[in-house]
């Protein structure tokens, strides 16, 4: 590959005029400028964040915004930690963020390997199904489902109280297992590997399941990544359902911490500075994990070597 | 090997999770005593006060368990018991707004507190009856059936009238008691007060009203003039669409459009901000309003920042907002009641409902609580206790005594207090009216009379229209 | 191509998923058809014992709702508007991160950023950007934007206050909605091209083939599958497009004086829950349910036609 690369180059430099060099530094230019201009626009809720658990609450509460703190305070991270019992809301977080991510992965890994690599009756229907159930405002599922974790099944009038697992982890991890959107997402990665690496497996005898564990996987390892990122998010921001079914201060996540009344005013106002300021706190690790996870989305690149 | 590690984790991780599950189901509900649950909204420091009365409160009963959980805001609180009464968790006792209790009855789990304070051995004395200010104390009686009692007041507030003392005297202004001019020579009105203002300082909008929707409830009440209705015929419920309402919207329509006033939607900021107001905006005029319209529980924000030298640029008048109709004062009740919910033990019930006697009938929490809050005690009582007196004394024109000043104001108009009929949709009401004043008033200067009655013809049909 | 074979197997892998599928979402499917075809069917009242007949009161309830064509004006305007500018500038975005080398990583981190920042903060921005605080002449402040635009000489814009026309509400909810969609499509696309072999590039180097070219015949259908993904996927959630609107207007969902202005059907099913009213609610989710299969349905054939796995 790196002679491919050597050869190329030779070849470019060999047939290069001014001109094109001229062009490709206009079109690294403008790359760079459209990168930065969008970068701005995409960073400006994160900066704002960042500012806003720095000023005073009187300051926040003017009615011209500042963009950069009049005076820079520290207490609302005082307030934060005094109000939020934020080391445990974080501890709960991260238990139901982790485990729900690795069963969710095996899942999501196992169900799209069996939709992109495995032939079986009714396949297409069960996957247009699949996604029909993404079609429904999620709100309904909602009510139902808090209907079926509290114990209160179709055609029974009372609840059946051993059935009823709300207050749990449990409840807050496993109806949110499957996600169409990652098998989907998956499903799509998996199909973009060439079948014939499956034939050739095939013929050597792998079985399925080493075949997706040694070739599958680490071929679509960016795209594995992306998924657990979204999921480590998907419980950092949860909220409408943790609320609903496990509210107890034995299992509170963040979100339901820093949004229920630990930052609200006497009068009914929410201290926003002092909820940016527990919101930045908690989003550092996850920001550390992502920083660190960058060179495995990387590592995708080193092995496509394998395809064509 | 990747393969056996990758499974002893996922085991690793399954177990703990499902373990909790399975035996908190084994065991669930076998604890000892009576649990009673209660739903909130109070912040830390309320939390705190609330806290400490549970303490006492279980000195007394320590066999009950009062489990208070701070749910969000209002509607949080309305949503989290809808859903939990459909699978039969609901909460003992919950925060609650009239319209919410509306909602709650087609379920027939809300509990009728008759049946508890009527009560020979537990129920509360003619007294303690009597102890409650008695506009508070009705609103539990307003769900259309007044033989039953839905809530009991928790802590109330109302809307008052913060103005600029320093520039009101400055000026010889006198403070307004009603809103329209009955003439000339008539200087105690809102419409002159207003626009004698804004002929003082152009660069001003002299009025700033927190809330439209109250604005209009409260001049239906005080015109009385039709709003709503708690009757079952959807078609009917509705009532505001008429000319009196039509007549006074046009007033209020021309005092915007000479710039006398603004309201808290159509400013996009906090009318209190407007009225505290000291910095120059972009074009390096400072804009103030000189009254302010707004809850009395938020009066520390209608204060000014203090200066550098620990003065204020100017000192904050409280008084009782316009009235249309001297002999038919009326001014709006707001905070939260408190409702009971039927729970499949009636011992929690009852458990829940010595708890709430014990707390509502308590001048002292009320007195704590008031403090905290800003929010005003619900019992006559608590205005004679010395904590309280000695509370109300520090009241002063500056952000530490302003608090006890509008506290003080609106136990003075504890005769005038109304409250809306509350019924399913009746929210729904109060949504649209409020949008209906800010679209009637902001409606552009050259529409005419039919457009402008569309508009609350408008506000009727969406009012049905969501309650079909 | 794949094994032909019926593979009884697939259904092992498929195990999981399908249970906890028939209890958390084939089973809430079922329910919500139920309750949208109990007449007035509220959740509630089935607890206070009320008893609710069969029929299709439900849907003409919602259908005659005053503003229901509105809701739905907005709801296909919404989807049709945003899908097309977030997914070709997230594909741009994602293009010209993955061509730089200097500063690349420094790029992806501040693209990645977006994913720790509260969606409270999103809400806040949006206020501070396009909300004019003051009334006629008498001004507070203009927003950033319209500061911006006054830097040009322009006459500030009413985006979102009182009065303010709902294209300009709409553009500013198309806006919010773009912003809040590209870090995910960026990702997902980034992870794409990230799986690209680079070979293919080298290839058509030599060739000398033109950027632009490149990009269209060799970038975008290598990247195919995740741009049918992120179309399909996000035309599913621009139907159901709601908290956005909420971050910008409040649950008034539009401005002071026109709420509502900027509703959605599935705001109008949000309108539902307090009251309980499940079966307006769900007769509302199965219109809706409806459209977003036809359109997917179409979006299927179409990427089955052009993807190139």
């Amino acid at each position: 590959m790196a002679a491919a690369v050597k050869n190329a180059k030779a070849i470019d430099i060999a047939s290069s005029r001014r001109a094109q060099t001229a062009s490709n530094a206009v079109r690294l230019t403008v790359t760079y400028v459209f990168l930065f201009v969008m970068a701005v626009i995409v960073i400006f809720p994160f900066y704002w964040m960042v500012i806003s658990s720095l000023k005073t609450f009187d300051e926040y509460r003017e009615n011209v915004p500042t963009l950069w703190p009049r005076t820079i305070v520290f207490e609302n991270f005082g307030t934060a930690f005094e109000k939020a019992s934020l080391v445990d809301l974080f501890l709960h977080t991260l238990y139901v963020g982790v485990v729900s991510t690795v069963l969710s992965l095996i899942v999501t890994v196992l169900s799209a390997f069996a939709f992109s690599r495995l032939e079986f009756k009714g396949k297409n229907a069960l996957f247009g199904l699949l996604m029909a159930t993404m079609m429904v405002p999620g709100e309904l599922y909602t009510i139902t489902n808090y209907l079926t974790v509290a114990g209160k099944l179709p055609f029974f009038d009372e609840a059946v109280s051993w059935l009823d697992i709300t207050n749990t982890f449990a409840v807050l991890i496993v109806p949110m297992l499957v996600s169409v959107y990652y098998i989907y997402l998956l499903r799509q990665t998996f199909l973009q590997i060439p079948n014939e690496l499956y034939l050739a497996a095939k013929v050597d005898g792998t079985s399925d399941f080493k075949y997706l564990w040694k070739v599958m996987l680490p071929l679509s390892v960016s795209t594995v990544i992306t998924i657990t990122i979204l999921k480590m998010m998907g419980a950092w921001n949860s909220y409408i359902w943790p609320r609903l079914v496990a509210n107890d201060d034995a299992h509170k996540l963040i979100t339901n911490g820093l949004r229920g009344a630990s930052f609200v005013t006497e009068t009914n106002e929410t201290n926003y500075p002092a909820q940016m300021a527990a919101v930045f706190i908690v989003s550092i690790p996850l920001f550390l994990v992502f920083v660190f996870l960058r060179k495995y989305i990387m590592r995708g690149v080193s092995r496509s070597g394998i395809k064509g | 090997m990747k393969k056996v590690l990758a499974i002893v984790l996922a085991v690793a991780c399954l177990l703990p999770c499902l373990l909790p599950c399975l035996l908190l189901a084994g065991c669930g509900g076998q604890k000892e005593g009576i649990e009673v649950v209660f739903y909130h909204t109070m912040g830390a420091n309320l939390r705190a006060v609330l806290q400490k009365y549970i303490a006492e409160f279980n000195k007394v009963h320590p066999e009950i368990t009062i489990v208070e959980s701070s749910i969000g805001g209002y509607d949080d609180v309305r949503d989290q018991v809808i859903t939990e009464l459909q699978s039969g968790k609901q909460p003992a006792l919950a925060y609650c707004y009239p319209d919410h209790v509306a909602t709650y009855l087609r379920s027939r789990k809300v509990v009728d507190l008759n049946t508890y304070i009527n009560d020979p051995d537990v129920g509360l004395t003619a007294e303690q009856i009597a102890d409650f200010i008695p506009g508070y104390y009705e609103e539990g009686t307003l769900f259309g059936d007044t033989s039953k009692m839905y809530t009991l007041p928790f802590s109330k507030s109302t809307e008052v009238m913060y103005y600029n003392k320093t520039f009101f005297e400055a000026n010889g202004l006198s403070v307004p008691d009603h809103w329209f001019s009955t003439g000339a020579g008539d200087t105690t009105s809102m419409e002159y007060v207003v626009s004698r203002i804004k002929e003082i300082e152009p660069t001003s909008i002299p009025l700033g009203y927190d809330s439209e929707a109250n604005w209009f409830i409260t001049m239906t009440e005080q015109l009385k003039t039709p709003y709503t209705a708690a009757v079952d015929t959807v078609e009917e419920r509705f009532l505001f669409d008429n000319d009196q309402n039509y007549e006074f919207c046009s007033k209020i329509r021309e005092w915007y459009q000479k710039g006398w006033m603004t309201t808290q939607a159509i400013y996009k900021g906090y009318t209190s901000g407007l009225f505290t107001n000291t910095k120059p905006n972009e074009e390096g005029k400072v804009i103030h309003s000189y009254i302010s319209i707004g809850s009395s529980a938020g009066a520390t924000y209608q204060c000014p920042a203090a200066n550098d030298d620990g003065t204020y640029s100017f000192e904050v008048g409280i008084a009782e907002i316009p009235q249309a109709d001297a002999s038919n004062k009326k001014v709006i009740s707001q905070g939260p009641s408190v409702c009971m919910l039927q729970q499949k033990n009636k011992a929690v019930n009852d458990a829940a409902w010595l708890f709430l006697k014990y707390l509502l009938t308590s001048p002292e929490f009320e007195a704590e609580f008031s403090m905290t809050s800003g929010y005003v005690p619900v019992l006559r009582s608590t205005f004679s206790l010395d904590a309280y007196k000695e509370f109300l004394s520090g009241a002063n024109y500056d952000k530490t005594g302003i608090a006890a000043l509008s506290a003080k104001i609106c136990m003075e108009q504890e005769n005038s207090y109304f409250t809306s009929p509350a019924f399913v949709g009746s929210s729904d009401a109060r949504d649209q009216v409020g949008e209906l004043l800010v679209a009637f008033i902001s409606a552009p200067a050259d529409s005419t009379e039919s457009s402008l009655k569309q508009l609350f013809k408008d506000a009727y049909n969406r009012c049905v229209s969501l309650n079909k | 191509m794949t094994d032909k074979r019926n593979n009884p197997k697939a259904w092992l892998y498929l195990l999981p998923a399908v249970i906890l599928l028939l209890i958390f979402s084939f089973y809430p499917l079922i329910n919500t058809f139920r309750m949208a075809f109990l007449n007035g069917y509220n959740g509630l009242a089935i607890i206070g014992g009320e008893k609710f007949t069969f029929g299709v009161e439900n849907f003409r309830t919602v259908i005659n709702n005053v503003d229901f064509k509105l809701y739905l004006r907005n709801t296909v305007l919404l989807c049709v508007l945003t899908v097309p500018i977030s997914t070709v500038l997230a594909l741009l975005i994602a293009v010209a991160l993955n061509s730089i080398k200097p500063l690349q990583k420094v790029f992806q981190t501040v693209f990645f950023l977006p994913y720790v920042t509260n969606s409270i903060a999103i809400g806040m921005v949006f206020n501070a950007m396009f909300t004019q605080v003051g009334v006629g002449d008498l001004v507070q402040t203009y927003g950033i934007i319209n500061n911006i635009i006054g830097l040009f000489g322009a006459e500030p814009i009413n985006f979102v206050n009182t009065g303010s026309s709902w294209g300009a509400n709409m553009f500013v909810v198309c806006t919010y909605i773009v912003w809040h969609a590209l870090p995910f499509k960026i990702l997902v696309l980034l992870g794409g091209l990230q799986n690209v072999n680079k070979q293919y590039y080298e290839a058509a180097k030599i060739d000398a083939t033109s950027k632009t070219r490149t990009f269209f015949r060799i970038t975008v259908p290598l990247v195919s599958p995740m741009l049918a993904y992120v179309v399909i996927t996000s035309f599913i959630g621009g139907f159901k497009e709601y908290s956005s609107i909420v971050g910008i207007f409040g649950e008034s969902m539009g401005p002071a004086g026109s709420s509502g202005q900027m509703n959605t059907i599935v705001g109008y099913v949000y309108n539902m829950l307090p009251k309980s009213n499940l079966g307006n609610a769900s007769a509302a989710s199965l219109i809706l349910f409806g459209i977003i299969l036809v359109v997917t349905a179409i979006n299927g054939y179409v990427s089955k036609k052009k993807v190139h796995y």
